[in-house]
């Protein structure tokens, strides 16, 4: 479903969730929202075929990404991710508040993890740059979107690259932290030199400021979506003033 | 005509006072194709940083000197100066999921109308012998086919200079043979190709000049048949045939090829 809708609708539906369940009142409002961010988590999403692009004659759609993760997969991942978050809300907090705010920064980290599955950054630069977006601004917003999966991929492969090397990331707290050093810093640093060649590549392939890249393929922007977008703004508006009423 | 010229270049990296090139003074004109041989650290990279107008405007550092271009005067537009870095999975765009959309990551942003790029994109696949890649994620490819991807990926935007940075390193025997016959039919063209490489072996048979760089300045400069010197194979720059020759004690010349050391045996 995910798959078929405009990179701006994705975005859109993204942004309002957490917002409406930071506006609506506990426990019902951050309760409906945090339903409908994980029943988008266990949609296909990014799965392949479902994105759409296809510039390639006899391309039946794009691939996966490497770190991007269809259906259950992002549910789990983001339950373990705010799990933490309600173990600190409740030693700081009664129970009321813990579920309250529990909820609602569920719902940001199930929308946001939802919606890195599900848009793939090359979907969004073309969408951007359809719509009068500079080239070289798509690509920094995609290229964060894309950060996240790209990094834990390649923390993936430094630690078993540590682990053939004799570091155990098992055992007590001491054996913990410095397998954790031993992945942090190669992690780190080859990001940085990434960073460095990456931006020679990018020069060099002509993405430079004030570029007027040609979209490939850019996604439809259908009226239905257009308008959907609109209602989530013009309902999270009413939502505030309804509870600044 | 096309044309890149350093003349008295110097060049420091950022934080550095020690130049990584001084006082280089090259030409590469259009229909040649010149190699770059050194030790690591000698400076060839940083010279097509150079030629390539990405050092110091993007790396930073300090320049002396003049480079001079004759051809498109901005990096990247057609007709321009292309270069292709050593390390294939770091100039991946991100932005593609599959070969053909990698491809044309470079003409599109060239801003080409899409028959354009789409003919181009073609083109350049077929040159590099890809083009049943087109549809993989670049990201499930292996090195070889990478580096591949991404020479097709610089050629598509046709530049008049194409500044090539170890271009054979992740490929087999058979490939990197395959990659230096395109180079050489790009020369032939009209293109200027400047080749940083450690592949001694294959230069005498498609390189027009060697250039022969130590510790930043140019040692040496002359044929191919400059990798089958006495001192060339004494510093690890000499072909294996020259290298093999020479520790035979055979008589100097020695051989630079096969074919010339069967000659020579005969």
């Amino acid at each position: 479903m995910s798959g078929r809708l405009h990179p701006f609708t994705l975005l859109a539906v993204a942004a309002a969730l957490p917002a409406l369940a930071w506006i609506l009142p506990a426990p019902i409002g951050p309760a409906a929202t945090l339903a409908v961010a994980l029943g988008l988590t266990l949609t296909p999403g990014a799965s392949p075929g479902s994105t759409g692009i296809r510039s390639s004659p006899g391309s039946t759609g794009i691939g996966s990404s490497p770190g991007w993760r269809p259906g259950s997969v992002v549910f789990r991942a983001a339950l373990l991710t705010a799990a933490p978050f309600w173990l600190f809300l409740l030693l700081l907090h009664d129970v009321p508040t813990t579920i309250a705010t529990g909820l609602r920064i569920t719902t940001m980290v199930a929308s946001i993890g939802w919606v890195v599955a599900a848009l793939p950054p090359a979907r969004l630069v073309e969408a951007m740059v359809a719509a009068g977006w500079s080239a070289t601004a798509a690509y920094l917003f995609a290229a964060t979107l894309s950060a996240v999966p790209v990094l834990k991929s390649r923390a993936q492969r430094i630690v078993e690259a540590q682990r053939c090397r004799g570091l155990s990331p098992r055992g007590g707290v001491v054996n913990r932290l410095r397998a954790l050093g031993a992945v942090a810093l190669p992690l780190i640093l080859s990001a940085l030199h990434e960073v460095d060649e990456r931006a020679l590549a990018l020069e060099t392939r002509g993405l430079v400021p004030g570029v007027h890249r040609t979209p490939l393929e850019p996604p439809p922007d259908r009226v239905a979506e257009r308008v959907a977008r609109w209602g989530l703004a013009a309902l999270c508006a009413a939502a505030l003033v309804w509870r600044l009423a | 005509m096309t044309r890149v010229a350093l003349e008295h270049v110097s060049f420091w990296y950022p934080a550095t006072s020690a130049p990584a090139l001084e006082d280089v003074s090259l030409e590469v004109v259009g229909g040649e194709l010149v190699a770059l041989v050194g030790r690591v650290g000698a400076g060839a990279s940083t010279l097509l940083l150079v030629a390539g107008d990405l050092a110091p405007r993007v790396v930073g550092g300090r320049l002396e000197g003049t480079v001079r271009f004759e051809g498109s005067d901005r990096a990247g537009k057609d007709g321009g100066r292309g270069i292709v870095l050593p390390s294939p999975w770091t100039q991946l765009s991100g932005m593609a999921f599959t070969v053909w959309d990698e491809v044309a990551f470079g003409p599109a942003n060239l801003g080409w109308p899409r028959g354009e790029i789409a003919r181009h994109v073609e083109h350049a696949l077929a040159l590099l012998e890809i083009t049943g890649l087109n549809s993989r994620d670049p990201a499930t490819l292996s090195g070889g086919e990478l580096q591949r991807v991404i020479l097709a990926g610089i050629l598509a935007m046709n530049p008049a200079v194409l500044l090539c940075d170890e271009p054979t390193a992740e490929l087999d025997p058979a490939g990197a043979q395959a990659v230096w016959r395109l180079l050489s039919a790009l020369a032939r063209e009209g293109k200027a190709v400047l080749v940083a490489t450690s592949d001694l072996d294959a230069l005498p048979d498609v390189a027009d000049r060697v250039v022969w760089l130590e510790r930043g300045r140019v040692a040496a400069t002359g044929t191919a048949a400059l990798l089958a010197g006495d001192a060339a194979c004494a510093a690890g720059l000499g072909t294996t045939v020259a290298g093999v020759w020479r520790a035979a004690e055979l008589a100097a010349p020695f051989p630079a090829t096969v074919a010339a050391a069967v000659r020579r045996w005969r």
